[in-house]
């Protein structure tokens, strides 16, 4: 068994279809408004008046791109740390879980998880989020939204895999810093992407959509 | 709050509430499911291994919609209920044999077949009388559950008193083959005719170039797009409008070094993985900047120095391009060239004089006609979009014109094209298809009495016969009474009856606000839907139809390489539902007609008729030379276990497994028999490959198109590409063109397509709404100057109707420009007009030019910041449409 399995996303060739958040949320027999898996636009840039033509505007670093998150399973998990009843738990293989057998529905990981990948099931009044598909993987299957991607832009597999064949990035804007869980998450930056915590961009996606 | 979570921290960014955030947890309702299909609770994990230890069934699942795609779709079903769906994982993957991957939508199916807005029982609208009852009310009316038998005896007896009464010309189908079927026999009734989704391309392309739109035959295979250099989408976005493979194909060209522009007004989802340069442009002025690079192209050319045409490919290959190159009967002056240089009009179509309309710096419209005069192989791909003009009949013709001039048509790594339908696959539909369906067998019924002769309606002088309505002009002629058959004829016409059997004609056709009106005019209105659509909203019968998974099965076309999809029966149909064709044979009765003729083969063995008779390409040569040999291996145990009429026969697959799987892929590789290139023979010799066109070649000079448009009696053209403004295009946003002083409505507006919607195709399924809010997309500059802020509710107001939406403030979109994308349900507040949904039709409006072209990306309006009274919630809050209140 491996022992840190992780995600790869592939920023550069992502077209925000999310079919990944779909299928993740068909495949799970999810809700509409619990998203274990969501794509965010992150963009930037403006419109100037051409020097010398009036009526023209020229774009000025325009740039969007999209990031598909779902759960890091990190190798220092925030949720893990804080959660008081012991329900989200860690594998021996890195996949991060939530038993909902033992969870009371705090709402502590919620909180902690710097990419709100612990989300609120109020029908059932747990938290829930991305298992990796933990029943498939045991099947030698691959998780739902890896096998989905209609780019190709996901993958999985052993982290120390995944970092020698893809790199070391695992953070670029709206993410969060890698250094505060340490995901295990390979990203490759799309063309236009900018370090975490330094973008001079924002998230583009609607309030509402949030 | 912690300040790590990037989430809090993106919504600080845009001024959200940490009350808004925590409400993202919140439960929503209205989302109870019909017993069998869905459940909300989150199982445990013991619960989930469980499941999956007795696991039921993979059927292949239909995905049926109008889309670019069209994938296979894979229903986990146990014990008669749909658990999950699956992506294609019948073979391995890699860009060469891609596994067929569908979209969210298709993801969504299963939401959408078992959906608690499902139909259950014929209604009646409330407050319907024969005669029409109260007819202000449709749209707005309760509703009451009534048997089949009530239902079937109102349509028959409503549809027979109204012939009786005014004829059949009083009855209007727009959409439902299947009754289509029973009226044809019954004396026949008005049908339409539109450009659709192509366009121009569907109108005018036949004439000039000899093919339709989106046939196979001018885009080169997906192989030879590796060897593209220089590629160029206009107006296309595929990540949109062909969910699936096609934009993983585009990345493969873009993967092998090529240089990738996009010209469109918007930065979109598919320009931001491929593009290596935006070029932004104002919609519906492409062809004044394809002239402003014609004539960089013609006036710097020269053959020996600094060849930039390709002068053998226009001599040989095109009719119409100079002087000397004219048919036999035209005025030498027609010629293009001539028009370029502004040698009769006194106006030069230089890359100022296209600047001032497209928006686009005339350095770069110059630069750029070098640049793909100079580049060996260079892909012209061209999106119906940008046809989708009001006024662009010459628009189709100008691309090939401009892709003529630079020779780059039917060379490989070279073609000049339409793409983007489903049926091509990013040019997958291009030559004869690899894979190829069996015909059913349905005999036709005959030809609908009231359309006259069998034509194209697209190329047919001197005028389209029997009495048609164009998509344009049909609410007008509703409300009116009155339409334009041609030039100067103008009619009387009555219609009565307005019969939805299929379609979403009310909610796609342009001029929704005068369609509403037209059916609140008519003495009957009845619809056929699986949702209360807007087609059965405004209706005063709605009878509740089955699914392509409630029956046997179906064979869905899909792109060359796999041919078509073969999906089964996933469950029973639901409640009362009942399929289209049993309705139309069941009024035939009543009707007094034959039902074994309307309905003369069952399902199944139509099934098995398009199985036995399926094709492939042997492969075994080049595809020129290659013949077709059956794909489907069948026994004589296979058509008794299905109980059908049948022959055994030898295959490549096995018919059980070809159920299975759905679907047979051949596996492809750069170099093999399958690969094909455009119009190789055409270019290498006209005489022998003629085009059908009159002439055989490319025609520049089109008299037969300009007699066409002329003969529609709407507007005239030249027989050569000149640029006719769009009636509602950038020139009609200002009260003074010359002084650019704007006018009522000084935005442009156009409809991007959109992925929540397959068109208006799952707009109702709630976490498609919930991952796609149907925003409204202005640039920040135009924003500013009206006081509006990134999501606020703003209000878009045409000449044709209003709408409010959420507005999405982006520098994606050029200055000057919104959009609106394509297909949400029309949902309007009676009492203020204002439509909160964001339908695109209700700003677009009937107008009627040249061939009839429904131009829906020439809209012209102002935007506001929103002050009504009506309290706009997200899209994923509405509740489901449940017209009926028990359970």
């Amino acid at each position: 068994m491996a022992k840190q399995l992780g995600f790869y996303f592939d920023s550069s060739i992502c077209v925000n279809c999310k079919v990944c958040q779909v299928a993740c949320q068909d495949k799970n027999d999810l809700p509409p408004h619990l998203r274990w898996r969501r794509v965010l636009q992150y963009g930037g840039g403006d419109w100037l008046p051409h020097p010398s033509r009036p009526g023209l505007f020229i774009p000025n670093q325009v740039f969007s791109y999209a990031v598909s998150i779902s759960c890091n399973h990190c190798e220092k998990p925030a949720c893990v740390e804080v959660c008081p009843t012991g329900a989200m738990t860690k594998r021996s293989d890195g996949i991060v879980f939530v038993d909902q057998n033992n969870c009371i529905g705090c709402r502590y990981c919620e909180w902690a998880c710097p990419y709100s990948a612990p989300q609120y099931n109020d029908i059932e009044g747990v938290m829930s989020k991305c298992n990796f598909c933990m029943d498939l993987i045991d099947k030698g299957e691959k998780p739902a939204c890896v096998s989905a991607c209609v780019m190709r832009a996901l993958d999985f597999g052993d982290i120390e895999e995944l970092r020698a064949r893809y790199g070391n990035l695992a953070a670029i804007e709206p993410l969060p810093d890698a250094s505060i869980t340490s995901p295990a998450l390979v990203i490759t930056p799309h063309r236009h992407a900018q370090a975490s915590g330094s973008g001079t961009g924002r998230v583009l996606n609607l309030p509402e959509e949030l | 709050m912690s300040e790590k979570n990037f989430l809090a921290r993106a919504l600080n960014e845009t001024v959200l509430t940490r009350r808004s955030f925590l409400k993202w947890s919140a439960a929503l309702g209205g989302t109870a499911a019909l017993a069998g299909g869905l459940s909300y609770g989150l199982k445990s994990m013991e619960a989930a291994a469980q499941e999956d230890e007795s696991e039921g069934e993979w059927i292949s699942a239909a995905c049926w919609h109008n889309c670019g795609g069209r994938c296979p779709n894979y229903a986990l079903v146990k014990d008669g209920v749909v658990l999950r769906q699956k992506s294609d994982d019948t073979h391995e993957d890699s860009p060469d044999f891609p596994q067929q991957r569908g979209c969210a939508r298709g993801r969504s199916q299963r939401k959408q077949v078992f959906g608690a807005d499902r139909l259950k029982y014929p209604m009646k609208r409330k407050h319907w009388e024969p005669g029409g009852g109260r007819k202000e009310l449709r749209g707005q009316d309760e509703w009451v559950r009534i048997s089949w038998d009530e239902a079937l005896d109102i349509v028959a007896s409503e549809i027979k008193r109204i012939k009786e009464k005014y004829g059949n010309e009083a009855i209007l189908c727009p959409g439902g083959a299947e009754i289509q079927r029973t009226l044809t026999l019954y004396g026949g009734y008005v049908s339409t005719y539109g450009t659709t989704s192509g366009g121009t391309l569907h109108s005018s392309k036949t004439s000039c170039l000899g093919f339709g739109a989106y046939n196979s035959v001018m885009i080169n295979d997906r192989m030879d797009h590796r060897n593209v250099d220089l590629f160029v989408h206009w107006g296309a976005n595929g990540a949109s409008s062909s969910g699936g493979n096609p934009v993983y194909n585009y990345l493969q060209n873009k993967k092998q070094g090529a240089r990738v522009i996009f010209i469109d007004p918007f930065y979109t989802d598919t320009a931001q993985v491929l593009a290596d340069e935006w070029i932004p442009i104002r919609p519906a002025t492409d062809h004044a900047m394809v002239l402003g690079m014609a004539y960089t192209l013609i006036t710097e050319d020269d053959p020996v120095n600094n060849p930039l045409i390709d002068w053998d490919f226009l001599n040989r290959c095109t009719i119409g391009f100079d002087a000397d190159h004219m048919p036999e009967g035209a005025d030498p002056k027609d010629n293009f060239k001539d028009y370029v240089l502004g040698t009769y009009d006194g106006v030069p179509k230089t890359p100022e004089w296209a600047s001032e309309i497209c928006g686009v710096d005339p350095d770069r419209i110059r630069s750029l006609a070098i640049e793909i005069a100079r580049t060996r192989n260079v892909a012209l791909c061209m999106a119906s979009a940008t046809a989708r003009v009001m006024n662009a009949d010459s628009w189709p013709q100008m691309f090939f014109t401009f892709g003529a001039m630079t020779g780059h048509i039917g060379r490989p790594g070279s073609f000049t094209g339409d793409s983007y339908y489903h049926q091509n696959w990013s040019g997958l539909r291009c030559g004869p298809p690899i894979i190829k369906p069996g015909s059913s067998g349905v005999p036709s019924v005959g030809m609908n009495p009231l359309e006259g002769e069998n034509v194209d309606v697209w190329t047919v002088l001197p005028k389209v016969p029997g009495i048609r309505l164009n998509d344009t002009q049909m609410w007008d002629a509703v409300v009116t009474g009155k339409y334009l058959a041609g030039k100067d004829d103008l009619r009387d016409i009555n219609i009565q009856l307005i019969y939805h059997g299929g379609g979403a004609t009310l909610q796609t056709r342009d001029g929704m606000t005068r369609g509403i009106e037209a059916h609140r005019k008519v003495e009957f209105v009845v619809s056929h839907s699986q949702i209360l659509t807007t087609n059965s909203k405004y209706a005063d019968i709605v009878l509740p139809v089955t699914t392509e998974w409630e029956r046997y099965g179906t064979i869905t076309a899909a792109n060359r390489e796999i041919g078509f999809v073969w999906a089964s029966q996933i469950t029973e149909p639901l409640y009362e539902a009942k399929d289209d064709i049993w309705i139309a044979a069941e009024i035939g009765k009543r009707l007094g007609l034959d039902p074994d003729v309307i309905n003369p083969i069952p399902l199944k063995q139509q099934i098995f008729n398009q199985i036995a008779g399926a094709a492939i390409l042997k492969g075994d040569v080049p595809y020129s030379k290659s013949e077709y040999e059956p794909l489907v291996t069948i026994t004589e145990e296979d058509i008794k276990e299905m109980g059908v009429e049948g022959q055994p026969q030898q295959g490549r697959i096995p018919l059980k497994e070809l159920k299975k799987r759905g679907y047979y892929q051949v596996p492809r590789y750069p170099g093999d028999n399958y690969e094909y290139v455009a119009l190789m023979d055409f270019r290498e010799d006209p005489e022998a490959n003629p085009l059908p066109t009159d002439s055989g070649k490319i025609e520049i000079y089109c008299k037969k198109l300009a007699d066409v448009v002329e003969s529609r009696g709407w507007s005239t053209i030249k027989p050569y590409p000149a640029y006719n403004p769009a009636q509602e295009g950038y020139e009609a946003t200002f009260a003074d063109w010359k002084n650019k002083i704007k006018g009522e409505f000084p935005l442009q507006n156009y409809n991007i397509h959109y992925p929540r919607r397959s068109h208006s195709v799952f707009d109702n399924i709630q976490q498609l709404r919930r991952a796609f809010p149907h925003e409204f997309f202005m640039n920040p500059i135009d924003a500013e100057a009206r006081g509006i802020k990134h999501g606020d509710i703003v209000q878009i107001t045409s000449k044709h109707g209003t709408v409010i939406r959420p507005v999405f403030v982006t520098s994606r979109i050029m200055p000057g420009v919104v959009t609106l994308p394509h297909g949400a349900w029309v949902e309007i507040d009676e009492a203020t007009g204002v439509d909160k949904a964001g339908a695109d039709n209700i700003l677009c409006g009937p107008v009627s030019t040249g061939q009839g072209v429904s131009g829906w990306n020439s809209c012209i309006v102002e935007v506001k910041k929103y002050e009504g009274p009506i309290q706009l919630e997200p899209d994923y809050k509405w509740p489901q449409r449940i017209p009926l209140k028990e359970a």
